[in-house]
Order: structure tokens, then C-alpha cells, then sequence
């Protein structure tokens, strides 16, 4: 706890932790929000953030640790008490109805007879009180995403907290929204002496707008400190920094194998060598824009992949890099820019082209498009080669099933029979045939997006020696992670996206903590 | 499913008929439940002062006992067998038809219009009048495509207001005399009904057998079911209509052009219904003339037989037979002074009957599964066909985690059993990596 400080803590958390079976969430969390002052949380996915906040607002219930309200020790056990306790949250995600209007969204919630009237003027008022402009009567769904988040604020603050918490607020805002908001909580913390913990993982963000800054790596807290102390570098080694544990711990973990694999033949060492000039790309993303409600999910994203190395599109989420993985399944249509094979475009409005053009893809969310469950092994592994099992039209089951064997016995995916249904397969042999489809049909280029989430230790494994495989016979690897020990594992380079755009291409063995933070948090160089 | 293993050994055919885990349950069920909707159908007779044993007795004598009657039975067997096969291809292409009733309608008007408007000599005429139904009905239904494709119109929706539009468009042609109203005879009043189709344009008995009558309608649906069940299971065709069905997005990713498959599904459906209209009024179920009420509920009634059948176009073979012989039982019920509206009861008892148990036992299996905690369990053991255990074998226990405090949150995963089950999987991950 710091010296200087004369006030007493609006809020104080003390060795609070959190387990989910092996995994700790939260581990010995101390964090201590004053009022008058922003707090910035700081971490990446899986940090503990989220748990923290969770345990905060009653969701979830610590298993040790002490949380004390002024000089009271408090037992937040619902979200009740957390909101009679003055704590308020704006989620990440807005939950607000999009056909009712913007005083019927705030009054949810509210029990006894509605007053339209009082409502819509209490939300003049809260409007006016902090500058956050809005018509009472405006419809939800006619609301810009800067316009929607100003309601949340206005729910969140009619309700008179005096600590509010944010979680990565300007995940959906302009530039200009962003630093409009920030300008409000100023006004908040600074007239009205309230605390408001800022949850963000952009390093600029959390410089620019807060007061104190903690640091949570692995459900532990990594750095505390005043913000105008610290330096973005710093923060950024803080938050990401685990360089020296990486690879030795993995491999304690039986996550990884611990030597790197040899480059191939004609393929240069990727280190050193970011922009690989002398050979084409065989997957190309050229200046492509996505906009969803008018904002850029998208932005101008260019990429290239050569064949034979492994790129690791790395960045936390939701910067784009699912929507990339989505574009490339052929499931989106970029607004403009193009994406080309072997140097030709590919029209992706037309179903399948990417897979005619030898693009193969393990979607993220394999049940959402990887796969039919209600169908078998053996139609799932032909689903896309069908031309391959049919004459004249009629599918030959005989085919179907020698391909099937094939594939079954090469790509280790166990299961009773080919008619077996995938969806009594586990994840990881689901994840197999998915491989096993898009590896067998040759392509050029393969896009693994998060492939081992919620696999087993021994289907990662798998995961990782095949797609090391497909890159030594000379296919191109796009890698889509949130995990820095996969990247760092698995790739040659690592390009970081942040908000849609990469931000910087690193050759792995260039790749410390201090630059991949940087990165991650949106400041390039 | 139950689909004919031209390929197969006897063991094959027995491996895809075992209805897999559960499937006894469902059956026994279906048996204890079609008991207690007989049973409430017998009280329900017996409360409103009729005798069950006699009520059984009259639909079994109006439809079964007779060659007579079996003719009468069979001759609703064939538009309902129709509709019901189209039902189950709009049904496994995700784009769900329910407008049969209106598309029977729009079958029948083609067809009368080509039968009363073309002077076509010899059966050549019948060919038409089925050719201009099937025409006009897919037509029909594939308006209902369109307006999803353009706009975006939902196909449940569509399908079932453009009934209440066919029934509107019969009852104006019937009532205008330019266009399908009766010719004036004398100096009767005209009743809103066209002109009998000509001889040519029926469709005739096959063979001469004293009481029985085998329409040549039954053998078109017959054949037209097994076709297009043949079809859904064995073609490349067919294939893709599976994969839209159960998961359009990974057939598109697939390559497979979603709404066209389902359009022409949603076509098929109509067009097949509208031949179903076709058999309505060139056999001799009614009076071979268009009349507004002439669809007869076939198309309502289609749509029961291919849910009872589980949109399996063979079993609605056998489905549509039990529901022909309630129809024509039922009527011969209605003659003996039992309310007609009871035979509609148990009709609707019965379908309940046959629906409900495996919607019922996979909601149970479901919540049994949700209820179970996430524990690693071991998955589905490897046969012969495949290689020996490799080190990402998920059978063979692999690195211990649990005592390591583990960044990524992997547990050993269980196998997905279900949406429910996967649900509950993923929150339990995400729990462990927030």
C-alpha cells in the first residue's frame, strides 16, 4: 500500500483468490480503488480480470480474502448487495433492448408502476449532470455505438454508484467517442469524488485516462503503481512478460515440445528476414475493410503468408482476428480489399471459392461451420471433396468409406466406424476430422483459427505437430491465437492485429514481452 | 434410418436399422403413449353417449373391412403420401413448407384449367393436367423462396399466408364464368364449381376387380416417394440437401449455395403438392370438378403424416395408409351418428401420440447430461480399423495437469453429447480461462 496516500480506500481487496478446479483465476489479488481517482486494470485475456470483477459484483464467490467497503469488511455474495454496496458495472458487451427507447431501457429493472415522464426526466438530468447528451425518446436500434454506450452510462449512474466499474469500454468506439468518455469520467471522479475501475488492455488508454494502474498477469497481481510513474514500456513488459518462463514451462506442462522445429529446405529462417521478398505469398490479405454499424472491425488489414512458414496472427480479442478467421471461411464479405491465392483473387461471394482456390481452414467455432454433427465421420471427411465419391450424382458408399478408413487411421481420429455420428466424437477427434478434411483435399494454404481451444494436452499436441507438418511440406500456415505460448511455439513470425489493423510483424525469436505488449496494446513503434 | 442398404450385407442393414441408444426407449414409449391416446379417444366417445366397441367397429367397417371400403382408404392414401414426401424434403433442406393445403389448391386450379381449356385427345390430356399442377404448385411455392431470397420473408410465414391467397384465387375462378365457373345448363343457378374434367383427363382403376379399386394414383405416389427417398439418401444431390438442412453454415463453407438448394426444396415440396391436388380431381375422390373445398384438409393432414413419420419418405408410406384409413373410417363414423369432429380428435390424440415420445426422451437425456458435473470421461474406444494408441490418443491418460496450475485451462475433454451438454462444456471452459 502506498504511503503517500491520505485517503482512506473506497474499496480494498486483500489476498482474494479465486480457483476453477487446477486453474487459478484470481491468486492473492490485492487492489485497493480510491475515490477521486480512475484505476486502471490491465491484463490480457485469461488475466483474472474478468474473475475479479465477477467476485466483485457477487457472480462469483472468492475462496479466500478479505473485501472491505471503506473500513468495513463486506461479504458480496449476490449482485444485490454488491448494488446496495455502490458498485455499479458497464458491461463490455451492451445489454440493452434495441426496440424499446432509451428511457424504457434505463427503468428496466425498476419495480412499481412506471412514471414516463420522471423517467425521461431523470435522464435529462443525468445527462445534463455529466455531458452525456441523449434524447429520452430515441430508439435503441437508431443508436450509434458512442450513443448506446452513453445509456449504459446513464443506467449505470443514475443509480447514484460510488465506485463504477468499466470493462473495456472503448472496444466499439471511435476515437472520438473514446475520448469523449474518458473527458466524462474525469468529471465524475474528479466533481463528484467517486472511484471507477477501468478494465482495458490498451496500453495508450490506460496512460491517457487513469490515475493508478494494477497489472494482472496469470491471476496475479504483477505491478502496482501510479500510472505517471510508469511508462508504457514497462507496462507492457508487465502485462505480457514471460519470455524466461515460456518455453521450459510449457514443456513442463507437456504443452509443447521444447525444440523448435528445423526450417525446411528453401525455406529461410524466418528471423530476421520479416518481409521475405524473394518469395510470392500463397496467402495474401490485401488492404481488406469489414465495417459492422459502420464501424471498421477491419481496417485496412493487409497480410501475407509465404508457403512453408507458420505466421502467428496474434492479439487480444476482439481486435478482429475472429473476424478474420470468419472472412477466410468464406462466412464474410469484406467491404473492400481482396484475398488472393498464389497471387489471383478470389471471389469470395461465391460459396466455396476460397476452398476451390486451395484454401484450407479449421474454423474457430468448428460446430458453428467445421462440421455437421448429426452427420458421420465419413460424411463429414467427404463433405467437401464430394466429386471425388460420386458418379453420374449417386454417392458410392463404398468410396466414402475406404476414404474415410484412410483418413481415420492417418490423422489418429478414433472413433467405433466411419457412421459413426460426429457428435459423439470428443472435441479433439472432432478437431482431427476437421484437419484430416482440409489437409487431405492439398491445399495451398491453411488457416488454423484458435485450434486447440478446449482441446486435451494430447489433441494440442496433435494439433501442433500437424500443422508444423503441413508447413514442412510447404503449405503456408496462417495461425489465429490468443495464446502467446502457441504463437511463440508454433510460428515464424507473428503479426499483432489491434482494432482491426496489424499493428506490427515480428520475427519470433524478435519477439520479447516489451515489444509483443506494445503491440497487443495498440502502439506500434 | 431406415433406408434400404443396396450395398449391405444382412449385418449392415441391422446396424443402420438399430435405432441406436435410446431408440428402444422412444419405441416403447410411442407404444405406452399411442395406448393412452387410444384410451382417451374410447372415454371420450363413451363421455359424449356413444359406444366405443361400436365407434371401432363402424371405422373399421368404412375402411378396412371391405374391399370396397380399402378402395375408399387407398384413394386418400395417395394425395396425403404425396404431400407428406414433399413436406419431408422442404423439412431436410431447413426450408420449412407448411402451406401444402394452399399449393394442393393451386395444383388442382392448373390442372382444371388445362384439362377444361386444352381439347387434347386420349390420356395425353391426363399427362397434361399432372404436368400443368406440379408446374403451377412449384411455381407457387417457389414465390415463397423468392420473397425470402429478396426480402428476406420468413418461409414458414410465407408459405402459410399464400394458402389463404390460393384459397381466395380457387373460389374467384370458380365464381367467374369467363374463367372456370360451370357452363349454364338451362335455367338452374350456377354453384361455384368448374365443369367435370373430361374422361380422358382421369385417372382410371388399374385392372378390373369386382369392389377394389387400386387408382392410379397410389402407384404414383408410391413410386414418387421411394424415388425421392432413394434420392435423399444416395446422391450427391441429396447429400447437400442434409448438410443445409443441419447446418447451413458449414455447407455454404462447403461450397454449397444455401438458398438456391432451398428454393428448389421448397419448389419440389409445391410441386409434389400439387400434384397431390392433381389426384384430387382426376380420381374419383370427389366430383371431378375445382371446388373451394375440394383439398379435403390433404394438405394439413400431408404435413401430420410426414411429422409422424419423422420426414423418412418410406415411413410415411405406412403413415399415410393409417391416416387414409382414419379418413374414410371416419366419415363411415360420421354416417353412424358419431360427431364427425371426434374422429379429428383422435386423429390429432394420435399424432401427439407418435410425436411426443422422442422429443420427450431427448429432453430428458439432455438434462440428465446438463445435470452431470463436467468429469473427464473416457471416449468411445477405438476398433480394429483404426491405428494403435498414439501419444494424442485422448484414451490413454496423458500429462497429468491437474496438480500444475495450468494457464490454458485444458482439462481432458468429454466427448460431446449433445447441444445441452456442449453448453455446459463450454462454460465450465470458459470458466476456467476467465
Amino acid at each position: 500500500m502506498d504511503v503517500d496516500d491520505q485517503l482512506t480506500p473506497a474499496l480494498t481487496l486483500r489476498g482474494v483468490s479465486k480457483r476453477y478446479g487446477p486453474v487459478v483465476a484470481c491468486d492473492a489479488v490485492d487492489l485497493a480503488v480510491r475515490p477521486g481517482e480512475i484505476h486502471g486494470l490491465l491484463g490480457e485475456n485469461g488475466a483474472g480480470k474478468s474473475t475479479l470483477m465477477k467476485i466483485l459484483l457477487g457472480l462469483v464467490h472468492r475462496d479466500a480474502g478479505t473485501i472491505t467497503r471503506g473500513t468495513e469488511p463486506v461479504e458480496i455474495d449476490s449482485p444485490q448487495v454488491a448494488a446496495d454496496l455502490g458498485l455499479g458495472m458497464v458491461h463490455q458487451h451492451f445489454s440493452l433492448i434495441e426496440p424499446l427507447t432509451v428511457w424504457e431501457n434505463v427503468i428496466l429493472g425498476d419495480t412499481g408502476r412506471i412514471d414516463r415522464a420522471a423517467a425521461c426526466a431523470q435522464v435529462e438530468e443525468v445527462s445534463r449532470r455529466y455531458g452525456l447528451p441523449i434524447d429520452p425518446h430515441a430508439r435503441i436500434d437508431r443508436l450509434s455505438a458512442g450513443e448506446r454506450q452513453r445509456v449504459e452510462l446513464i443506467k449505470c449512474l443514475r443509480r447514484d454508484p460510488s465506485i463504477l466499474i468499466l470493462d473495456e469500454p472503448t472496444s466499439v468506439l471511435t476515437q472520438a467517442e473514446s475520448a469523449e468518455l474518458f473527458t466524462v469520467l474525469r468529471r465524475v471522479v474528479q466533481a463528484e469524488r467517486r472511484a471507477v475501475i477501468l478494465i482495458s488492455h490498451k496500453l495508450a488508454e490506460i496512460m491517457a485516462a487513469t490515475d493508478r494502474v494494477t497489472v494482472l498477469r496469470r491471476g496475479a497481481v504483477a505491478f502496482h503503481g501510479a500510472t505517471k510513474d510508469t511508462t508504457a514500456q514497462q507496462l507492457a513488459r508487465q502485462m505480457v512478460g514471460r519470455e524466461v518462463s515460456l518455453q521450459s514451462e510449457s514443456a513442463a506442462l507437456g504443452l509443447l515440445p521444447v525444440e523448435r522445429p528445423e526450417p525446411v529446405e528453401g525455406v529461410a529462417p524466418a528471423a530476421g528476414n520479416a518481409a521475405t521478398p524473394e518469395r510470392p505469398a500463397a496467402l495474401r490479405l490485401r488492404e481488406v475493410t469489414l465495417l459492422v454499424g459502420g464501424l471498421p472491425v477491419l481496417d485496412k488489414l493487409s497480410l501475407d503468408v509465404a508457403p512453408g512458414e507458420i505466421v502467428g496472427l496474434y492479439g487480444v480479442e476482439g481486435n478482429g482476428q475472429a473476424t478474420v478467421g470468419e472472412l477466410l471461411s468464406g462466412l464474410l464479405v469484406p467491404d473492400s480489399g481482396t484475398v488472393e491465392l498464389d497471387g489471383r483473387p478470389v471471389d469470395l461471394v461465391r460459396p466455396g471459392a476460397l476452398h476451390t482456390a486451395g484454401l484450407g481452414i479449421v474454423p474457430e467455432d468448428r460446430h458453428h461451420s467445421g462440421v455437421v454433427l448429426d452427420m458421420s465421420v465419413a460424411e463429414n471427411l467427404v463433405m467437401k471433396s464430394l466429386a471425388g465419391v460420386t458418379a453420374r450424382g449417386v454417392l458410392s458408399r463404398r468410396k466414402m468409406h475406404r476414404i474415410a478408413q484412410r483418413q481415420m487411421a492417418e490423422f489418429n481420429i478414433v472413433a467405433p466406424s466411419p457412421d459413426t455420428p460426429l457428435r459423439s466424437l470428443s472435441g479433439g477427434n472432432q478437431q482431427r476430422v476437421v484437419l484430416a478434411r482440409e489437409l487431405s483435399a492439398g491445399p495451398k494454404a491453411l488457416v488454423a483459427a484458435q485450434p486447440t481451444h478446449g482441446l486435451d494436452v494430447g489433441a494440442i499436441e496433435d494439433m501442433y505437430v500437424r500443422l508444423r507438418q503441413a508447413a514442412a511440406e510447404g503449405v503456408a500456415v496462417l495461425l489465429i491465437s490468443t495464446e502467446l505460448e502457441e504463437v511463440m511455439a508454433l510460428a515464424n513470425r507473428i503479426a499483432v492485429i489491434s482494432s482491426g489493423r496489424i499493428v506490427g510483424v515480428l520475427p519470433t525469436a524478435e519477439a520479447t514481452a516489451e515489444r509483443l505488449g506494445m503491440l497487443v496494446g495498440g502502439v506500434s513503434h | 434410418m431406415a433406408t434400404l442398404g443396396i450395398d449391405g450385407t444382412g449385418q449392415r442393414l441391422l446396424r443402420r436399422l438399430n435405432p441406436g441408444p435410446g431408440g428402444w426407449q422412444v419405441g416403447l414409449a410411442t407404444v405406452a403413449t399411442v395406448g393412452v391416446a387410444l384410451g382417451l379417444s374410447a372415454l371420450l366417445i363413451a363421455v359424449t353417449g356413444g359406444s366405443p366397441t361400436a365407434s371401432t367397429k363402424a371405422l373399421y367397417q368404412g375402411s378396412m373391412a371391405t374391399p370396397a371400403a380399402w378402395s375408399t382408404s387407398l384413394l386418400y392414401v395417395a394425395p396425403l403420401l404425396l404431400v407428406a414426401v414433399g413436406a419431408c424434403v422442404s423439412a431436410r433442406s431447413g426450408f420449412f413448407n407448411i402451406g401444402q393445403e394452399g399449393q394442393v389448391l393451386i395444383g388442382a386450379l392448373a390442372g382444371a384449367w388445362v384439362g377444361l381449356r386444352l381439347a387434347v385427345p386420349g390420356p395425353l390430356l391426363l399427362v397434361l393436367v399432372l404436368l400443368a399442377s406440379v408446374v403451377g404448385a412449384g411455381v407457387w411455392a417457389g414465390l415463397s423462396a423468392l420473397m425470402y431470397r429478396f426480402r428476406g420473408v420468413n418461409v414458414v410465414v410465407s408459405t402459410m399466408l399464400m394458402t389463404f391467397l390460393a384459397q381466395q384465387l380457387i373460389s374467384f375462378a370458380v365464381n367467374t364464368p369467363w374463367l372456370l365457373q360451370e357452363s349454364r345448363l338451362g335455367r338452374g343457378t350456377l354453384s361455384p364449381q368448374s365443369n367435370p374434367v373430361p374422361e380422358n383427363a382421369r385417372l382410371a382403376s388399374l385392372g378390373e376387380y369386382p369392389n377394389l379399386q387400386l387408382n392410379g394414383g397410389l402407384v404414383l405416389a408410391v413410386v414418387v416417394a421411394v424415388v425421392l427417398a432413394l434420392v435423399m439418401a444416395r446422391t450427391r444431390w441429396g447429400f447437400r440437401l442434409k448438410m443445409v438442412g443441419l447446418n447451413p453454415a458449414a455447407a455454404r463453407h462447403a461450397g454449397v449455395r444455401v438458398g438456391a438448394l432451398g428454393g428448389i426444396a421448397l419448389a419440389i415440396s409445391g410441386a409434389l403438392a400439387g400434384l397431390a391436388g392433381a389426384l384430387l380431381l382426376t380420381s374419383p375422390v370427389g366430383t371431378n370438378r375445382l371446388q373451394p373445398g375440394m383439398s379435403l384438409n390433404i394438405g394439413w393432414d400431408g404435413l401430420l403424416v410426414a411429422l409422424v413419420a419423422r420426414n423418412n419418405p418410406l415411413l410415411a408410406i405406412p403413415v399415410a395408409v393409417l391416416f387414409g384409413v382414419l379418413r374414410a373410417g371416419g366419415s363411415f363414423l360420421a354416417a353412424t351418428g358419431v360427431p364427425s369432429f371426434l374422429v379429428d380428435v383422435v386423429k390429432a390424440l394420435l399424432v401427439l401420440a407418435f410425436v411426443a415420445p422422442p422429443v420427450v426422451i431427448g429432453m430428458l437425456r439432455r438434462r440428465r447430461l446438463a445435470d452431470q458435473p463436467a468429469t473427464p470421461t473416457t471416449p468411445t474406444t477405438p476398433t480394429a480399423a483404426v491405428a494403435s494408441p498414439e501419444p494424442g490418443d485422448p484414451s490413454v491418460p496423458a500429462t497429468p495437469t491437474a496438480s500444475v496450475p495450468n494457464p490454458r485451462g485444458t482439462a481432458p475433454e468429454p466427448p460431446d453429447p449433445g447441444d445441452a451438454g456442449t453448453a455446459g462444456t463450454k462454460d465450465a471452459m470458459e470458466g476456467r480461462l476467465a
